[in-house]
């Protein structure tokens, strides 16, 4: 038999959803305007949507484009943040063009980088790079300064010459902040893959659901909403159980749920 | 003349079995100085033209005050710090990089977290081209003799500090380094868990004799544990003395404690470190 208390915790979860879509229900319902869709309404457009092979086409080529620009991101990003934090030279070359292009909101170089590219795949898998690379750097960066300099001392003795110590030493040693700094990449290359198609119009989830915005279907533009979000949830999720298995080495002692009982 | 033989891998084996060929000297310290410059402030002159010679086989401990640069000392010995002039020798040659002939342990343990147990005392022998079975045989004997048995599958966030700093001691051991440079091994544990360590090293180290440079603060350990204490000022580090301990071996920590030979060793180097600390006030 579970107290009250714990039958909260289990289903906080739940309740939270559950509450937010009756705030919805009933704010919908109060101003009652076409262009605030009930959520049930919005809820019931996701299987035409998802049923549909154009929009199921234009869905799978923005994660491809996601996927590509993240990778890029991530294979660049880790080296580089890696090097930066074990060498001041390098640290000291890049940080200034890290300070100046960390505030620039990455979708505002869109207009630009379309002038370059044009509107296709690649202008948008740049943007996305973009967005990804600068928190992947910035952790790496982290991960590898606050390596303890008497476990690399500890490798040099056992004879592992200054790559290997890079390789073997300081990248699994960083590993549990690389992968934080992934994780944030990870929400990143979501918001900036549906933003670039929002400005570059031509294909993808941002597309179908400014389309649906300009001819009125307010219904398929949250129902959008929910299926990105989803989308966010659902990789994000993935993520965190590879993370935990990767470094469950880091993890503290005890696996105890947020919880203040 | 005769070229000089280049140490081959049997060479390293044939020093790391029991009968050794006897050098005189395993490291010779040679007027070595060590500045660290500071931005702003003045120049900081931590070790003042150091001369030191360790036998091979010796256990000699370095003892001084915090900041009289004792663990630079031991730093240039294992290659991981340039002296600014002097030159540190191993073996008759000059040591210019870190080594598996020198193994260190720190007091910070410096274990590799992503390792077991068993991984991080592998990871040594591994890197020297020993196959993996051979490597996890010879590691689970060392894990045994340093008292972990059953624990090989841990990771170091799982051991305290006492199991962690056995650990950090298997894995240097079992490289077979010349030499262990320990520095303040024994600093961060509790006054129990390391007088437990200290037996236990010393009953490790009474059956294959390694060479060991010891760096510590504690007094009663350096005396206990060592053959030789060189006792250093601080501001400039120098060595003050150099005290021979001249106490039978084996050494039984009870027998020892109530030992009046002891207790005036203990007694006279406190003696000393006061007299430089009064110096170091001294405007």
């Amino acid at each position: 038999m579970m107290s009250g208390r714990a039958l909260v915790s289990r289903f906080a979860a739940l309740l939270a959803c559950v509450g937010l879509l009756l705030i919805w229900q009933f704010a919908a319902l109060m101003l009652d305007t076409d262009s605030f869709p009930t959520p049930w309404e919005a809820i019931r457009a996701i299987p035409s949507i998802l049923g549909d092979k154009e929009s199921l086409i234009n869905i799978l080529a923005s994660l491809r484009r996601m996927a590509i620009g993240f990778g890029v991101a991530v294979a660049v990003s880790i080296p580089l943040g890696l090097m930066m934090g074990r060498s001041r030279a390098v640290a000291s070359f890049f940080n200034p063009l890290l300070m100046v292009t960390y505030p620039v909101p990455k979708a505002a170089l869109m207009p630009i980088i379309m002038l370059w590219l044009g509107v296709g795949d690649l202008a948008k898998m740049l943007v996305i790079f973009l967005g990804v690379s600068l928190p992947v750097i910035f952790h790496s960066f982290e991960g590898a300064k606050a390596i303890e300099e008497k476990m690399l001392w500890s490798g040099a003795a056992m004879g592992l010459s200054a790559a290997q110590r890079m390789l073997r030493i300081v990248l699994p040693a960083a590993l549990p902040e690389i992968l934080t700094g992934c994780r944030t990449g990870l929400v990143l290359a979501l918001i900036t893959m549906v933003t670039s198609e929002m400005i570059a119009r031509q294909s993808g989830a941002g597309n179908i659901l400014f389309n649906a915005m300009d001819m009125g279907q307010y219904d398929t533009v949250y129902a959008m909403i929910i299926i990105i979000g989803a989308m966010g949830i659902g990789l994000d999720a993935a993520f965190e159980r590879l993370r935990a298995r990767l470094v469950k080495w880091s993890e503290p002692g005890f696996d105890i749920p947020l919880s203040f009982a | 003349m005769k070229a000089v033989p280049v140490p081959s891998r049997s060479n390293v084996e044939a020093n790391a079995a029991p009968v050794r060929k006897p050098v005189a000297a395993m490291i010779e310290i040679d007027q070595v100085s060590q500045v660290f410059r500071t931005s702003g402030r003045q120049d900081h002159l931590a070790l003042s033209e150091i001369s030191l010679t360790i036998g091979d086989g010796a256990f000699v401990s370095v003892l001084g005050p915090s900041g009289c640069g004792k663990s630079t000392l031991l730093y240039i010995v294992g290659g991981f710090v340039s002296p600014t002039s002097g030159v540190a020798k191993m073996k008759g040659k000059p040591i210019t990089g870190p080594g598996p002939d020198r193994g260190p342990v720190f007091q910070e343990f410096a274990l590799f977290p992503w390792k077991s147990v068993l991984g991080n005392v592998m990871y040594g022998p591994r890197q020297q081209g020993v196959k993996a079975t051979e490597a996890e045989a010879q590691s689970r004997v060392l894990i045994e003799m340093v008292g972990l048995k059953g624990y090989e599958h841990f990771y170091p966030k799982e051991l305290s500090g006492g199991m962690k700093q056995r650990v950090a001691l298997a894995r240097t051991l079992a490289y077979h380094p010349a030499v262990l440079l320990m520095d303040e091994p024994f600093g961060a544990l509790d006054a129990h868990t390391r007088t437990r360590l200290q037996n236990d090293l010393l009953n490790i180290w009474e059956r294959d004799r390694k060479t060991v440079l010891f760096v510590t603060h504690s007094v009663d350990e350096a005396v206990y544990l060592s053959d030789k204490v060189v006792v250093m000022t601080r501001s400039p580090g120098r060595i003050k003395e150099i005290v021979d301990i001249d106490l039978p071996r084996p050494r039984r920590r009870q027998e020892l404690l109530l030992d009046p030979r002891y207790q005036k060793y203990v007694v006279d180097i406190e003696r000393m470190i006061d007299d430089t600390s009064e110096e170091a006030l001294r405007p």
